[in-house]
């Protein structure tokens, strides 16, 4: 199945089926980082739509667009949705894409494993959404807090949609971080030294760390879960001495360095952005990598601050309240540092710039607010309330999905070959930055001023109708925002500039090569002698175009997708309660894994 | 190692700040008291109702003039669902949930706590301004969520 420079040529007479099977079957990084783009965009679009549903039922006081059952679905899958099947995978997509590019690699290390995660997201993310279709969807919030979660108070099929979904999802994260451990670790191009690698590349590793330890905690979480649901055991059961706090602390010591998996790579991209269209080295390079690595290890240690309200003690507090404080640092350490490298730069305003820059600007907002709630008395005045909506969303939305749109603008003409409109990216940008305040920042006095979370509509007592009002204003701008970014990816198919190698003047590997580049990516593996190799006076090697021989690339492969299906099948039987069917996805599994690995590596 | 001025300069600048902020918690914790509410005491969430601690709910006025409220939740109320407290009166507040979680907020004040079922939430507090003041739970508890609350009324003291 190895296949040569020659047979990836496009031949005319490749059908569209043959096209669309060389999809399925591929394990190009290249390739795989687009399918993950694409698949998370999609549940991106999807997740948005949920939020424009609570919007406009929350727009007024008593509303009934949607009811109280359907409300409560929305926000848990809005929740669910957007961190695993949207902004986890679109950091994803760039994983793919740009890692091994930035490491001189000509792919990840296991590429066909590559495959199997992409594969186990897309269908865990179909299975857990096909609740919608049979009118089931997880409606017990996506932090699952028990005692609510257990069939005693959540019979039906939600909550088990939702337990099994995500540890469908997560299998996948963490198959693919182990990947990308070992492709970083191990397939540097010569010369690369840790610490010469980009920022971009240093922050997944410390993400795929955080992912590889943070995931089995929600795991264990959920397979308690799991049991306690279908085999009657009492984890979280209170009445038979389990405990429910139990549940908090898991998800929690999950959920938090969570948060870090979804803002470090975020943080990754803009460290990359603002440097190219600063015209200068990252200002304390070092510095910067060092405060990734511990927020990655900070992050560990301060999840009971989402449980103050609780009553953990003064101690347990005061602890958790002083590490809150302390991830302050290394994150204040960062903004300085992107700060810095703009001072005094040949700044240019490009929509990449301009997204990183407002990254800056709003996360420092959602930090504050963050930094507030590390105060347990302060905390106890906000938890709850739409006041942490208001953080999380700076945080996420202002922070996280403005890198990733940063990162978009950025290396989509790497990935394409064609820039995107720089006029119609600004309509994007600010009307992005217009609807996310006018969405969020009302939040911080709705929350300030009494408003709960989770509630599927209000009482005009409150005197909250004018604020959720804009809020909801807010995000329509924002879904018009989304949609004129779908115009300018249509527009940059039909009509976008070709952007050859290097359209930005970028310092690292990636812009050394072709756009796209070639599935070899580097026909003669760079040499790396410095932290920027295109900027260092030294200068680097042109890549020649052609490669003097044929290299071989790894062929596609069907099994990894097929071990999918049986995953999802086997997912479907635990939802049917059916023994028999769940025996018939592991068996699917068995022999693709068994097939997988003893599928002849030349044909 | 050489560490620049600025970086030097930063860097103690952001220790005197974490310095700052943990000092000025430690100092309400430990000298004014101003400590979260915690309280490992447990109850059996099948017999709350029968219970002698939660067996009569409502307002009590102890001899010493402080006053305690003990309040049961339940998938979607208060039980009581009124009560009336002095102004200017420490409040112990004692609850505790007869099935999930829920939340207990006093919207306006800073009386807010999780009723966790098995354990009693315990806190004590004061109100100055007297009026009618909202409960609700902000703990995502199910269907009916949204139209889960209480009243309390804080009366002009004597």
């Amino acid at each position: 199945m190895a296949t040569s420079v020659a047979a990836h040529a496009p031949s005319s007479a490749a059908t569209l089926a043959s096209r669309i099977w060389s999809w399925i079957t591929t394990t190009d990084h290249k390739r795989i980082g687009i399918l993950y783009g694409a698949t998370a965009f999609v549940f991106f679009l999807v997740g948005g739509f949920e939020a424009l549903l609570m919007r406009l039922q929350l727009a007024s006081p008593g509303s009934s667009l949607v009811s109280a059952e359907a409300y409560n679905q929305l926000f848990t899958m809005h929740g669910t949705t957007m961190v695993f099947l949207a902004l986890m995978p679109l950091s994803a997509a760039f994983f793919n894409y740009i890692v091994p590019l930035q490491l001189g690699a000509r792919d990840v290390a296991f590429p066909r494993l590559n495959a199997f995660s992409y594969w186990l997201f897309v269908l865990g993310g179909l299975f857990m959404n096909a609740s919608f279709v049979v009118g089931a969807a997880p409606n017990a919030g996506w932090f699952g807090y028990a005692n609510l979660t257990s069939t005693q108070f959540s019979p039906g099929l939600h909550v088990d949609f939702w337990v099994i979904g995500l540890q469908v999802v997560g299998a996948a994260s963490v198959v693919a971080a182990i990947n990308f451990i070992v492709t970083i670790i191990n397939l540097r191009a010569p010369g690369m030294r840790l610490m010469r690698m980009p920022v971009f590349t240093w922050m997944v590793l410390v993400t795929q760390f955080i992912i590889v330890t943070a995931f089995p905690v929600i795991t264990i979480a959920l397979v308690f879960l799991l049991f306690d649901r279908f085999f009657g055991t009492n984890f979280y059961s209170v009445a038979a001495g389990g405990d429910v706090l139990l549940w908090q602390h898991l998800f929690w010591l999950f959920g938090h360095p969570e948060v870090y998996i979804l803002i470090l790579p975020a943080m990754g991209i803009i460290s990359e952005v603002i440097p190219t269209f600063s015209r200068k080295p990252l200002f304390g390079y070092a510095i910067v990598v060092y405060s990734g690595l511990l927020i990655g290890i900070l992050g560990w240690g301060v999840w009971a601050h989402h449980m103050f309200q609780v009553g953990l003690g003064p101690v347990a507090d005061s602890v958790f309240a002083a590490t809150t404080m302390l991830i302050a640092i290394p994150t204040g350490v960062k903004i300085f540092n992107w700060i810095a490298t703009v001072w005094g730069g040949k700044v240019r305003l490009a929509t990449a710039m301009l997204f990183a820059l407002g990254f800056v600007a709003q996360f420092i907002l959602g930090g504050l607010s963050g930094v507030m709630h590390s105060s347990p008395p302060a905390d106890l005045q906000q938890t709850d309330t739409y006041f942490v909506v208001a953080h999380f969303h700076y945080v996420l939305v202002g922070g996280a999905i403005m890198g990733i749109f940063a990162g978009i603008y950025y290396w989509w003409p790497k990935m394409t070959g064609r820039l995107l409109s720089e006029t119609i990216g600004k309509w994007h940008f600010w009307l992005f930055v217009i609807g996310t305040n006018l969405t969020f920042f009302p939040m911080h006095f709705v929350g300030l001023l009494g408003m709960p979370r989770r509630i599927y509509t209000y009482d005009p007592a409150l005197g909250l109708d004018a604020m959720n009002l804009v809020s909801t204003i807010g995000a329509l701008v924002s879904g018009i925002s989304v949609l004129v970014f779908v115009y300018n990816v249509w527009w940059s198919r039909k009509r976008g500039e070709r952007a050859g190698g290097d359209p930005w003047g970028g310092a690292t590997l990636e812009w050394s090569v072709s756009s796209p580049p070639p599935p070899y990516n580097f026909s003669v593996i760079p040499e790396v002698v410095s932290r920027l190799p295109r900027w260092s006076v030294k200068g680097m090697r042109e890549i020649p175009e052609v490669p003097a021989e044929p290299i071989h690339v790894p062929g596609g492969s069907y099994w990894p997708v097929v071990a999918a299906v049986g995953v999802v099948v086997a997912a479907t039987g635990a939802i049917l309660h059916s023994l028999w069917v769940v025996l018939g996805g592991a068996a699917v599994l068995a022999v693709s894994i068994y097939a997988w690995a003893f599928e002849p590596f030349e044909v | 190692m050489h560490v620049d001025i600025y970086e030097r300069f930063w860097m103690w600048g952001a220790g005197a700040i974490v310095a700052i902020f943990l000092g000025i918690t430690a100092f309400a914790a430990i000298s004014q008291g101003r400590v979260p509410p915690s309280h490992a005491e447990t109850v059996d969430p099948r017999n709350v109702w029968t219970d002698p601690r939660f067996a009569e709910r409502g307002v009590k006025t102890n001899p010493d003039g402080s006053v305690e409220v003990t309040m049961v939740a339940l998938m979607f109320a208060f039980q009581p669902n009124e009560i009336r407290v002095p102004a200017g009166t420490p409040v112990t507040f004692r609850l505790t949930s007869a099935d999930v979680l829920h939340g207990f907020q006093i919207i306006g004040t800073n009386a807010n706590t999780m009723l966790v079922p098995g354990y009693v939430s315990q806190f004590t507090t004061e109100f100055d301004r007297p009026g009618q003041y909202l409960i609700v739970c902000n703990e995502y508890c199910g269907l009916s969520h949204q139209g889960m609350f209480a009243t309390l009324i804080v009366e002009e003291g004597e």
